[in-house]
């Protein structure tokens, strides 16, 4: 066989080449990373200030709502470029999570790293609302996007004010003044779903993954796409050739008069479809698994896709970005 | 009849476009790897496939990070890892495990720095599913004509240079006597092996793509020693376990215990192993009869040495993916 032999020094240069791009590439994305983390850490608050962690952005925001000027709010998920479905914890989010005094999660198997988080560093003082449990929702519930769900806000906005004024009885009044305020900012949002449900009752849409469905439902809207390609989607499992069959003919044959996509959740099966429903003529509005940042609050943001969902069903426009 | 049959291809199977792309670019791949797994056997470098296919998983995870088609990733890795090994020396029998090893063990780790940026930073989901597993039911159809001029390239190839390609197989040194340039000629087949390999790990993973490489190639060279044969029928058994593949996937939609079906992936590799299993115990009983030690009655006995060597490896290869 193979009697040539390779000289050594060229094999030595390969490898140093190749050693010094690894090590390149593990710089430049180390002083990126730095960057990152130092934006993001909490810092473990002065006194007087109680220090909250939300683990998606959309409750971080409700608590800095809430606890106004004496809460720091740090959000552990608010990149809306990525999928928060998968994503991965690492050692300083441990260390945001474990200063934090009070922390909102959603549960339902969306940020299990929270409470894995918490159990590895208990402290008596720290506060957890988990929005599961204070909805007294099963482990077996099948969305896990509950900030979508009209009710879930007002109620966690409430337990929120509860726990901070139990860090500062002091400022109790001011507490419940923001509750109020918050609750009463909703109603535009209230207004609008209301509003698709009397004027458009039982639109049928498509959607690909279940993040806005708790919205749809509060709306009167028909959600077509059989749930089991939803949870596929979501859980980026193989979808079966039967259900993306039956949501390209909701695409073709018309059935659909919009098609909610989730921006943050996406693959070429969702591609296929978005490219699908394009060609069809069909609306498209882009939803979001966290609040899009800067520009909104929780309270613009479920507005701005109602009204989207809204325009679309009303005059057919498209908007695939919030 | 009619009933039977709707239960063996439950109804929809054809009318699926998802199904028509996935029967389409799955024959095409599945051809392709039976003429070259045949041939990756035979010059006994199934293991430099396999890290070919592993390695080429980085590039489907850095595709996915820059959000161009994993396709050009696994393509544009496997390239860069086949001249890699290339030059490193993979023609040496000793150390040729080692450098590829090596190579395969370093690619492995960028792919999973890559695969934590993809879910990081970016909307992508299921990359590594994707790329590691696979699935020929999620292939856009904008992918398949590049599929289709990969796969013929690779064709071309083997086509234009058969003959000393077989030749430098069977012994380097009798090649290189008759004057066939080895060096030139191996570095050309570990690039194609490399096409073949992107061409698979986009059917069924970068993991299992060595499954649709060796399995039926494997399984082929148990039935017959003649090299055009056993491609035939590496091709036809292939093309078949794919279809086959397919078909399972598509049914499993109606079993338990999901009831929204079994990944196609694990029902082509399923298809695959089981073939292999046939031909094998079938040849073994066959030898047992005639009272013949295994190999002896072959005519290429003599040149076979390595054929047997790399068989056995293959199976190790080929029944790994059932206990990941």
């Amino acid at each position: 066989m193979g009697k040539r032999r390779v000289p050594r020094p060229w094999t030595a240069a390969v490898a140093a080449t190749s050693a010094a791009a690894v090590l390149g590439a593990f710089a430049a994305f180390g002083a990126f990373g730095a960057l990152a983390s130092s934006a993001g850490a909490a810092s473990s608050g002065k006194s007087g200030t109680i220090v909250a962690v939300g683990a998606e952005n959309e409750y971080a925001d409700v608590v800095s709502q809430i606890g106004g000027q004496y809460v720091r709010a740090t959000a552990i998920m608010s990149n809306p470029n990525t999928d928060p479905h998968t994503f991965e914890s690492s050692a300083s989010v441990s260390r945001v999570v474990s200063a934090a005094q009070l922390v909102v999660q959603n549960g339902v198997g969306y940020d299990t790293f929270m409470t894995k988080i918490e159990s590895a560093s208990p402290s008596s003082s720290r506060k957890v609302i988990d929005v599961q449990h204070l909805l007294g929702l099963p482990d077996s519930t099948p969305n896990p996007h509950l900030w979508y769900k009209p009710t879930t806000m007002p109620a966690v906005a409430k337990a929120v004010a509860r726990d901070l004024t139990a860090f500062q009885p002091d400022h109790a009044a001011y507490f419940q003044q923001n509750l109020q305020i918050f609750d009463a900012s909703l109603a535009p949002y209230y207004q609008e779903m209301a509003g698709i449900k009397a004027t458009f009752p039982d639109a049928a849409v498509a959607t690909t993954e279940p993040v806005a469905d708790y919205m749809l439902q509060a709306s009167g809207i028909d959600n077509m796409t059989p749930w089991a390609l939803q949870a596929d989607i979501m859980n980026t499992t193989d979808p079966s050739p039967q259900d993306v069959s039956i949501q390209d003919a909701l695409f073709t044959s018309k059935k659909v008069k919009v098609f909610v996509y989730n921006q943050q959740v996406t693959s070429s099966v969702t591609k296929a479809f978005y490219k699908l429903a394009q060609h069809e003529g069909i609306p498209v509005v882009g939803v979001y698994e966290t609040m899009p940042t800067p520009g909104y609050d929780y309270q613009s943001w479920m507005l701005a896709e109602a009204d989207a969902v809204y325009n679309a069903l009303a005059s057919g426009k498209s908007s695939p970005k919030l | 009849m009619g009933g039977f049959w709707s239960h063996v291809v439950e109804p929809g199977f054809f009318q699926s476009q998802t199904v028509q792309v996935a029967l389409l670019v799955g024959g095409v791949v599945a051809a392709v790897s039976g003429v070259v797994g045949v041939l990756t056997v035979l010059r006994g470098q199934s293991f430099a496939g396999h890290a070919l296919g592993d390695i080429s998983a980085t590039g489907g995870s850095g595709a996915f990070l820059l959000s161009i088609n994993p396709l050009f990733g696994f393509l544009g890795m496997g390239l860069a890892a086949a001249g890699c090994m290339e030059a490193i020396g993979v023609r040496r029998v000793r150390g040729r495990d080692v450098a590829t090893g090596i190579v395969l063990g370093a690619a492995l780790g960028v792919a999973a720095l890559f695969l934590y940026f993809d879910t990081t930073f970016h909307s992508t989901s299921g990359a590594a599913i994707t790329v590691l597993f696979g699935s020929l039911f999620v292939v856009s159809t904008s992918t398949v004509p590049a599929i289709v001029a990969c796969a013929a390239g690779a064709f071309a190839v083997v086509l234009l240079l058969y003959r000393p390609l077989l030749l430098s197989s069977i012994g380097e040194d009798v090649a290189a006597a008759r004057g066939v340039p080895v060096r030139v000629i191996g570095a050309l087949f570990i690039l194609t092996m490399a096409i073949t390999v992107a061409l698979s790990a986009i059917t069924i993973g970068a993991i299992l793509s060595t499954a649709l490489l060796i399995g039926p190639a494997a399984t082929a060279l148990r039935m017959t020693r003649r090299p055009v044969t056993a491609m035939v029928a590496a091709v036809a058994i292939g093309v078949a376990a794919t279809w086959v593949g397919c078909l399972l996937a598509y049914d499993s939609f109606y079993w338990p215990p999901v009831q929204h079906g079994w990944p196609v992936s694990f029902c082509i590799v399923a298809v695959i192993f089981v073939s292999y299993l046939v031909v094998d115990s079938a040849r073994w009983h066959r030898l047992r009869r005639a009272n013949v030690p295994a190999g002896s009655q072959d005519p290429a006995a003599a040149a076979a040495r390595p054929l047997h060597e790399s068989s056995t490896h293959d199976a190790e290869v080929l029944g790994s993916p059932r206990t990941d």
